[in-house]
């Protein structure tokens, strides 16, 4: 049933004429408009303060210590003798793969050429992001071999899951990024996963998406089929792919990293050089000394981009978790994790590039409040914290091991929260709300009030997860808890799915393009 | 995502010449949108359609309101909306029910309702007032902080089908009970559909306190209101 707006102009109505006109046509066709439904942006624009925790003695100690590192202990950039080269020319002593820097020299490096932020083009224009300064860009989970839903449990995951995850994030308002490694599609021989992963990106969503790193020729085709949707001089001048290069810590690159690094450098496209830390294990058992590892591996990272080709962006990435002690497992949502991250924070914006950090992350196996209150940890730290890239906000299960679908969709709505949050508070005269003071004035109530009326739809996040009905109706509503809530919200969302248009003449191309790599070379797993 | 900056022109809509039916229509869904003024001069036109005043008041209103009240319960409208369209139908209300009374027709039902003596809380029970004044009841508030002595003089002055009670407090909901004894004490127990609410009570208290039903929230009050007294009527 339509409706059709009215016009009228009598004087009762016109300080509502416009709400009017738009509850005239909700009800034939807004109903998912109403379900909570939010507009996309392409990146958060935050209006609040970082949270820090470190004053500039304690920030000017810990980049002392990183140098000390630096110069006298050295990072390994091993079996791979062109960083050696590059280094050695660079003025840094180089041992065998050892190689250690004048004091200053990787900061230099990295203040001279690298970007302060950047911005990472999608296929659709209008889901271009930018990546650093005061905006966070949040990214799905990267890596899992297994997925996990309350239907069928835990298991090895497959490219239709890889697809689903894509579709997911596609729809997902608050996650600006498809990601990279969503999870790993091991039913497809892994030297030719990344053909399917990259073109899955393409295929399925129209936000920004991230290449392969597993090697540098699968760099190579990740940046070839970028170049057959964005034109090759188009990615020859811009950032249209974002490439997870971890450290293989304590202060070691290794030779596949570094591949990948160079080959994504030498392209003009972005990497996050991430010190990849479960303290105890890969770093020390305390704050300050695991930040003093983190700054400096990220700076010998950052800084070897910067030999390859000044100005190629890079991000200054830090994943660290607190190990147990008791058994060696990683544990997640801890306050030093936090910490640390609250510190790499300030680290990187006095060092001037964007932060990679954060993300949705938990140690539980099943969508259960372990895993909710240990990714809104994360999640809350990182949004504080100022993170620019939170990479894995959304689907994290088991420390990384599993994809959750249930997961995903929780995940989802604290991004959308995040969003709310870093947005900060609206001082406008309508905020202000002197005008509802005033009309409901003392012991009535605000529920009925004109600036109410005016304002209720916008004025609250509304969870798409959360219920917060009675007790009663909760129970005639089947009695569910969060994850069998959002058990039903990604089936719903993946039957409502529609793929972004694609230029045919592209979809063909790269089609073509993966026929004629894959017939090339034999399949392997490794 | 919106396409609300997109609509085409409004174009204008004059109720006098809508059909009945068409009229009807319009006026659920000005009830819908919570236009008072629209459903005043819908209201005089059926009226002046010679459309007896009970026909209106269930057709036009009481069925625009039901719709109102099932998108509430379906999360699609909220609470200032309703509450918009349920001042809209008070608009209406006020049109008819002189006439409802000079030609003896009746209310779906009429009730009183409040908050417990030491209790001073009102915005849900105001929300169920308005729910039940929606559906065709006729409300009367005696507002807060209630002893026996107020309840009972309002169902002696109203005659209400129902008396309803609200409490948010852990501490006033016991009064509850003293207001139902003293009802069975004087043997006015079985006159009146005893129906209780607010935020601490569940079904178990309801019962307990000697209530014939607990509503959880305005909505479900305006359920279970006209479905108590239907069958109250249909078994008395």
């Amino acid at each position: 049933m339509s409706i059709s707006p009215r016009n009228r102009s009598d004087s009762a109505r016109s300080n509502r004429d416009e709400t009017s006109a738009r509850r005239g046509r909700r009800r034939g066709t807004a109903r998912q408009q109403r379900a909570g439904a939010r507009e996309s942006t392409a990146w958060i624009e935050r209006k609040i303060p970082h949270f820090d925790v470190l004053d500039s003695e304690a920030l000017e100690l810990i980049e002392h210590n990183a140098e000390v590192v630096l110069e006298e202990i050295g990072v390994e950039f091993r079996e791979f003798p062109r960083a050696l080269a590059l280094w050695k020319e660079a003025g840094a002593e180089v041992d065998g793969e050892r190689v250690r820097f004048p004091r200053g020299l990787c900061r230099s490096l990295v203040q001279a050429t690298a970007p302060k932020e950047f911005r990472q083009h999608a296929r659709n224009p209008g889901r271009s992001t930018i990546i650093g300064g005061d905006r966070a860009v949040l990214v799905p989970a990267y890596g899992p071999p297994f997925v996990h839903d309350l239907d069928k449990g835990r298991r090895y995951a497959t490219l239709d899951d890889f697809r689903n995850f894509v579709k997911l994030a596609c729809m997902s308002p608050g996650l600006h990024h498809s990601g990279g490694t969503v999870c790993e599609p091991v039913d497809v021989p892994v030297n030719k996963r990344h053909f399917d992963m990259v073109y899955s990106h393409v295929r399925y969503s129209d936000k920004p998406f991230m290449g392969s790193v597993t090697h540098p020729e699968r760099a190579g085709d990740s940046v070839a089929m970028a170049k057959i949707v964005f034109g090759d001089d188009f990615v020859a001048n811009n950032a249209v792919l974002i490439n997870l290069i971890n450290a293989n810590s304590p202060l070691t690159f290794d030779a596949t990293m570094l591949g990948a690094a160079t080959v994504y450098a030498e392209n003009h496209q972005a990497t996050i050089i991430s010190p990849f830390l479960l303290a105890g294990a890969m770093s020390p058992v305390t704050i300050a000394g695991t930040l003093t590892q983190i700054l400096a591996e990220a700076l010998a990272g950052m800084a070897y981009v910067q030999l390859v080709k000044p100005g190629a962006p890079v991000v200054f990435g830090s994943f660290a978790a607190a190990v147990s002690m008791r058994s060696g497992a990683p544990t997640f949502g801890t306050p030093e994790p936090s910490l640390i991250l609250y510190g790499a924070a300030q680290l990187a914006r006095r060092l001037g590039v964007p932060f990679r950090s954060g993300g949705g992350l938990c140690a539980a196996k099943i969508p259960d409040a372990q895993a909710a209150y240990e990714a809104a940890n994360t999640l809350q730290t990182s949004a504080l914290a100022g993170v620019n890239f939170m990479l894995h906000t959304a689907g994290w299960l088991e420390g990384g091991l599993a994809m959750g679908y249930e997961k995903f969709v929780m995940d989802a709505d604290q991004a959308d929260m995040l969003a709310v949050l870093l947005d900060g508070v609206d001082l406008s005269e309508n905020a202000q709300a002197l005008d509802a003071l005033r009309e409901v004035g003392p012991g009535a109530h605000f529920l009925g009030a004109a600036h109410t009326l005016a304002n209720f739809e916008s004025a609250f996040y509304r969870s798409s997860v959360a219920d917060s009905n009675s007790y009663e109706q909760w129970r005639q509503d089947g009695s569910l808890d969060a994850a069998r809530r959002a058990n039903v919200i990604w089936k719903q969302m993946l039957r409502d799915y529609e793929a972004p248009p694609l230029d045919p003449a592209i979809d063909e191309a790269l089609l073509e393009f993966m026929r004629r790599r894959k017939s090339e070379f034999e399949d392997r797993d490794y | 995502m919106t396409d609300q900056d997109t609509h085409p022109e409004d174009e204008e809509i004059i109720l006098a010449e809508l059909d009945d039916s068409e009229l009807v229509e319009q006026m659920h869904e000005d009830l819908y949108d919570g236009l008072k003024e629209e459903i005043v001069e819908g209201t005089s036109i059926l009226l002046a359609r010679d459309w007896p005043a009970d026909k209106v008041l269930n057709e036009a209103l009481v069925e625009g309101m039901r719709i109102v009240g099932i998108d509430f319960r379906d999360g699609i409208l909220f609470v200032p909306e309703v509450l918009l369209a349920a001042n809209a139908m008070k608009g209406g209300m006020e049109l008819l029910r002189p006439l409802l009374s000079e030609t003896g027709v009746k209310p779906i039902g009429k009730m009183v309702i409040g908050t417990v003596k030491g209790d001073i809380h009102d915005i849900g029970k105001n929300l169920v007032g308005m729910m039940l004044e929606g559906a065709g009841f006729e409300v009367f508030d005696i507002g807060i902080n209630n002893s026996v002595e107020d309840y009972f003089e309002a169902l002696e002055k109203h005659q209400p089908d129902i008396l309803g009670m609200s409490a948010l407090l852990t501490t006033t909901m016991p009064y509850m009970k003293v207001v139902i004894d003293e009802m069975v004490k004087q043997g006015i127990r079985d006159d009146y559909i005893v129906l209780v609410g607010g935020a601490p009570l569940n079904e178990e208290f309801g019962r307990a306190v000697g209530a014939d039903a607990y509503c959880r929230d305005a909505a479900q009050a305006a359920d279970v209101a006209p479905a108590m007294v239907r069958a109250r009527q249909a078994g008395g």
